[in-house]
């Protein structure tokens, strides 16, 4: 006969069984209303995305009889007018022109500032680095009209080069303070056996930190692709005197305004669209970078 | 290690710094020197005028004032009811569903919920505001009043109303912003030790109990950083307002806000007066995020 | 740049400590933004052409012009299409830059603003630049020179002697002309012919016959009176205030002009805006306020709107979608008999401006080219394209106007010397503002008539206290 060893009493009183049971269908509760808020916010979020969809293949008549009807026909010609008459297709690749430089110049100028205020000790550094955080409270209103003057001081006024260094400048802000952060969290004892090995400043930079600072620097992108795609006031002011240099968001609100004159709305839908389609897929397809690129941050 | 310090970091900082001189510092100083001048932006040199701007903004200008309580409401309202819709998302979806080997999980579909409640983020403010604006058309050929009128109720006149103008632009600026705090929230969330959570669920707490004891003391930081920013977002309203309501902030005044002030006063070619009316806005920014930063400071809370 | 509620995820605190170490230099500043702003230096450098009597404003053959069109109501095809080549006729070796679009101010300001302004601009729409801004900082050509030349047609008589009397005072600031107003433009009520046809309903005379008729028009379902709330209020208070100079004379509109003392509380003013708060009150739809223009104009198209108030461009603008045979009427604003001016009164002026900045490259080339607008080809051209005539006299003669033009004109003809104008929305931004605010909220029933009259009044009293304010008189 086998002594079977005794359960050791449990450390702590057992609970009465109700308190477990009411627990649970307090859960069960809560993640029946939590599921139904969900799938209402859901609908919330993708019926008017949904709809412009769909709306951009309705005619003038369609869209202003009744709203939740199935367009009849699939009017691929709104959108070949969006794209050509009404220029969307212009503006689209001159928004990805700039918007293409300019995060590449953010990134390379404002990690060089982030990396040399996060990890280098010198006179004047808690000055810059709060010159530069300090614009993230500036209302950009404010500063337009000289602004205007300035670039045009510079000879950059109506030119993409000119909108392209104002983008890097206002983004410089949110990047230098985000990547600020992240270059002190990497561990020194890297740097210092390349510098031990001969590595300059420069090189151990480009070589060694910057690839470490990676996922940081892939969110930070993310956020300032977003941030520039999406600008609307400084392209307003400084290439809105030609109209061949507009981006897709003064192109759209001026579509939004001609169709006010012209009522061509369904084309105004189209272009709605071909707006939303891309960042809809650039942040499906980043969408891992963006979560673990805040999570970075949010730790600590 | 100090040779060939000084010249990388010049090298380093000169590109980037002199770039924000140019095009950030300098204009802004020119912004409040223009504020003390009437000028109407044609080639014709500012001339000088002192306070005037400020005093004319401060005692004659009531649409001022009504701009400056639109923002305060929107300074409330926005980051309230925004981070507690993302807060209830983001518990829902980080440690509300059932626990399964330990771990805390959230409900069911939860990846795809985050994914999609992010859109809004992605579009741009103009696009937001051209797709509400049929959302909230007054007749049939609106989203909303479309539903309503086919179930047979009356049209809400979204826009128009006095008192519900405001709130339907309220709820846009909310609808766009609730996506990215879930995200937010649920990153901060995620990083809470399990160990809490399962020594509070042993203690018999239900989730409810949990989020209010364990989960949002451990978020203060992200909650902090959160209201500041809707914060600073209530008072930088603008494209919304300038496309949705209408005529001028209306009707009659009803919507206006301090940036829209400020456009109107650039349409009508004074900008000695939309730069007084900007560094307003500029002091009641920082004013705000110095105030909110000091009042909520508190120890991080060891962990 | 983040979007626009993304978190910078550091704290601030670091910001805020050190606020304080914020100086801001201001007195290099002065010196150095005088510098930046006055920076225009392109001067006219294409007057180096001869005058003569083909070239009176002495163009340079080979200098290129930039024109910027308004792309609106009329499109820009009347200049691509008429003007342009007219141009091009007398100066085939001129490079002519065209450019279009419906916020004029959007592209303009920065042209202004940089001392670069194009050569010729057509001012128009609701995105419009201020005239009385322009003119105030001496923005704007004197035109002078364009009206005391000869015509292109006869070289005998003066420019100014071919188009409609008053055309070089409608276009006028305290007496010197700035500004080329072109279409002849006529306001009014407009209705559907055919609507009116197949209901047998007659077009009202007067006011009584008018309010009988809108209750007919409720009976049919149709709602009897619309105007856009969302932006085009102005079209309203158009309609009271001609309403107000029938029943007080035309001084009512000259004396709100002028800003004189109590002038919007006049008695006239105050029984129109009483009466028009009445059809607001049982003739309208409310949900009406918040749509724009062409919303509520799509919606008379497709015949469940009465009557829109209206300029004469209403029929141009709304060719894409108007029906076959909907046949545009236009009817004066109906009025008592008893009043100081008679019923056939109408508002009609000059529309559609045109401007040379003063700083303009080649300011001869933007006079001649209003010259060529003001020729009879110049004027026929467009009356047939547009269908609608313009001030040049006689250029529309021959032309065959759509039923809409047709029926304005036979207003504009039966009010004989009846015709009023109102000219404080293009002087005052900030009064036409508040009247537009103040219409809607009557209108609409919120506020009643002594409170409209009120409330103009106040604002009109605040413009002209201020003496930042530039005044105008007529």
């Amino acid at each position: 006969m086998t002594t079977t060893v005794k359960d050791p009493a449990p450390a702590r009183p057992e609970r009465p069984r109700r308190t477990k049971k009411s627990v649970k269908s307090q859960v069960n509760l809560f993640n029946g209303m939590g599921q139904i808020a969900l799938l209402f916010w859901t609908l919330l979020v993708v019926v008017p995305i949904i709809w412009v969809f769909l709306a951009s293949f309705k005619n003038t008549t369609e869209i202003f009889s009744s709203p939740w009807t199935l367009p009849a026909d699939l009017r691929w010609e709104n959108y070949s007018r969006a794209w050509t008459k009404a220029r969307v297709g212009d503006y689209f690749l001159n928004s990805v022109w700039v918007v293409a430089w300019s995060t590449f110049g953010t990134m390379l100028l404002g990690s060089m500032a982030a990396y040399v205020l996060a990890r280098y000790e010198f006179w004047g550094r808690r000055a810059i680095y709060f010159f530069f955080v300090a614009g993230l409270a500036f209302p950009t209103f404010l500063a337009i009209v000289p602004l205007f003057f300035v670039v045009k001081q510079l000879g950059l006024l109506n030119s993409h080069t000119g909108l392209i260094l104002v983008y890097i400048a206002y983004s410089l802000p949110f990047t230098v303070f985000f990547l600020s952060a992240f270059f002190r969290t990497l561990p020194t004892s890297v740097a210092e056996a390349g510098i031990i090995d001969g590595c300059s400043h420069t090189s151990l930079f480009f070589r060694v930190m910057l690839p470490m600072a990676k996922p940081g620097m892939i969110s930070v992108a993310i956020f300032n692709i977003i941030g520039q795609w999406a600008q609307y006031l400084l392209p307003l002011v400084l290439v809105g005197g030609n109209q061949d240099k507009w981006v897709l968001t003064q192109g759209i609100a001026q579509i939004s305004v001609t169709a006010g004159y012209e009522a061509d709305w369904s084309g105004l839908f189209a272009a709605l669209t071909i707006s939303i389609l891309p960042m809809i897929i650039v942040y499906g397809i980043f969408q891992r970078q963006i979560q673990s690129g805040l999570t970075a941050g949010a730790v600590k | 290690m100090r040779h060939g310090k000084y010249p990388f970091i010049v090298g380093f900082l000169f590109a980037p710094v002199t770039l924000y001189v140019v095009f950030v510092i300098w204009p802004y100083m020119q912004a409040f020197y223009i504020s003390m001048n009437a000028w109407r932006g044609f080639a014709v040199p500012p001339r000088w005028v002192g306070f005037d701007n400020y005093t004319k903004l401060l005692t004659e200008d009531d649409r001022f004032w009504r701009a400056v309580s639109h923002n305060g409401i929107l300074l409330i309202t926005l980051p309230l009811i925004t981070i507690a819709i993302a807060l209830f998302f983001s518990f829902l979806l980080s440690v509300g569903g059932k626990s399964k080997s330990g771990d805390m999980a959230g409900v069911w579909g939860s990846k795809f919920y985050r994914v999609v409640f992010f859109f809004p983020q992605v579009l741009a403010v103009p696009i937001i505001a051209v797709l509400f604006q049929t959302v909230y058309r007054p007749n049939e050929s609106g989203l909303i009043n479309g539903l309503l009128m086919k179930l047979g109720f009356d049209p809400v006149f979204f826009m128009i109303k006095p008192n519900l103008a405001l709130p339907s632009i309220i709820a846009v600026l909310v609808w766009q912003a609730v996506g990215f705090y879930v995200v937010l929230f649920s990153a901060g969330m995620g990083s809470i030790p399990k160990d809490l959570y399962e020594a509070a669920e042993l203690d018999g707490a239900s989730p409810v109990r949990m989020f209010f004891n364990v989960t949002l003391p451990l978020l203060r930081d992200t909650l902090q950083v959160a209201w500041v920013y809707l914060g600073v977002a209530a008072f930088d309203a603008f494209a919304i307002v300038n496309v949705l309501a209408i005529t001028d902030g209306g009707p009659d005044g009803a919507t206006t806000v301090l940036a829209l002030e400020i456009y109107r006063a650039y349409g009508k070619n004074d900008f000695g007066y939309a730069s007084a009316l900007g560094v307003a806005l500029f002091f009641l920014t920082i004013t705000f995020a110095a105030l909110t930063l000091r009042v909520t400071k508190r120890e991080a809370i060891e962990y | 740049m983040p979007p626009s509620t993304n978190p910078s995820l550091l704290s601030r605190r670091a910001l805020l400590r050190r606020a304080g170490a914020v100086t801001l230099l201001m007195g290099p500043a002065a010196g150095l933004l005088s510098a930046c702003a006055t920076s225009s230096d392109d001067g006219d450098t294409s007057t180096g052409g001869t005058k003569s009597g083909t070239n009176p404003f002495g163009v340079k053959d080979d200098a290129p012009i930039e024109l910027i069109i308004f792309n609106g109501g009329y499109t820009d095809k009347y200049a691509v299409e008429i003007h342009e080549p007219l141009y091009k006729k007398a100066f085939p070796k001129a490079e002519i830059k065209h450019q279009a679009t419906p916020e004029i101010k959007t592209v303009l300001q920065p042209r202004f603003a940089g001392g670069n302004p194009p050569d010729f601009v057509n001012n128009s729409g609701a995105g419009s630049m201020d005239f009385g801004a322009l003119v105030a900082d001496g923005q704007l050509l004197d035109l002078t020179p364009l009206w005391d030349a000869p015509s292109v047609d006869d070289a005998n008589k003066k420019v100014k002697d071919t188009v409609v009397p008053g055309t070089v005072d409608v276009g006028s600031f305290n007496g010197k002309p700035y500004v080329l107003y072109y279409v002849s433009t006529v306001f009014g009520l407009w209705y559907s012919g055919k609507l009116f046809k197949e209901k047998s309903w007659a077009a009202p005379t007067d006011w009584d016959s008018f309010i009988k008729l809108l209750d007919s028009m409720k009976a049919a379902k149709i709602t009897p009176y619309a105007y856009a709330g969302a932006n085009a209020p102005y079209y309203q208070w158009n309609v009271i205030l001609t309403h107000a100079a029938k029943i007080g004379g035309a001084d009512v509109l000259k004396n709100i002009d002028n800003l004189e003392d109590k002038a919007w509380e006049n008695d006239a003013v105050k029984e129109a805006a009483t009466l028009w708060a009445e059809v607001g009150a049982k003739y309208m739809d409310k949900s009406h306020e918040g749509l724009k223009h062409t919303d509520v104009q799509l919606l008379q198209d497709q015949y469940k709107v009465g009557f829109y108030p209206s300029g004469d461009w209403l029929e141009n603008e709304q060719k894409k979608d108007t029906p076959a045979g909907f046949e545009y009427q236009m009817i004066p604003i109906p009025a008592k008999p008893n009043g100081q001016m008679s019923p056939a009164t109408v508002r009609a002026t000059a529309g559609e401006g045109y401007i040379i900045p003063a700083k303009a490259k080649n300011t001869a080339g933007g006079l001649e080219y209003m010259r060529q607008m003001l020729s009879q080809a110049g004027g026929k051209g467009f009356a047939d394209l547009i269908k609608s005539p313009t001030v040049v006299v006689g250029a529309s003669d021959s032309v065959e106007f759509p039923p809409g033009t047709k029926s304005s004109q036979a207003a504009l003809k039966a009010a004989g010397s009846d015709v009023v104008n109102i000219f404080f929305d293009g002087w005052y931004k900030d009064l036409d503002t508040e009247a537009r605010a103040a219409t809607n909220e009557l209108m609409f029933g919120r506020i009643n008539a002594d409170a409209y009259v009120t409330r103009i009044q106040k604002k009109a009293d605040a413009i002209k206290k201020d003496s930042s304010v530039t005044k105008f008189k007529r």
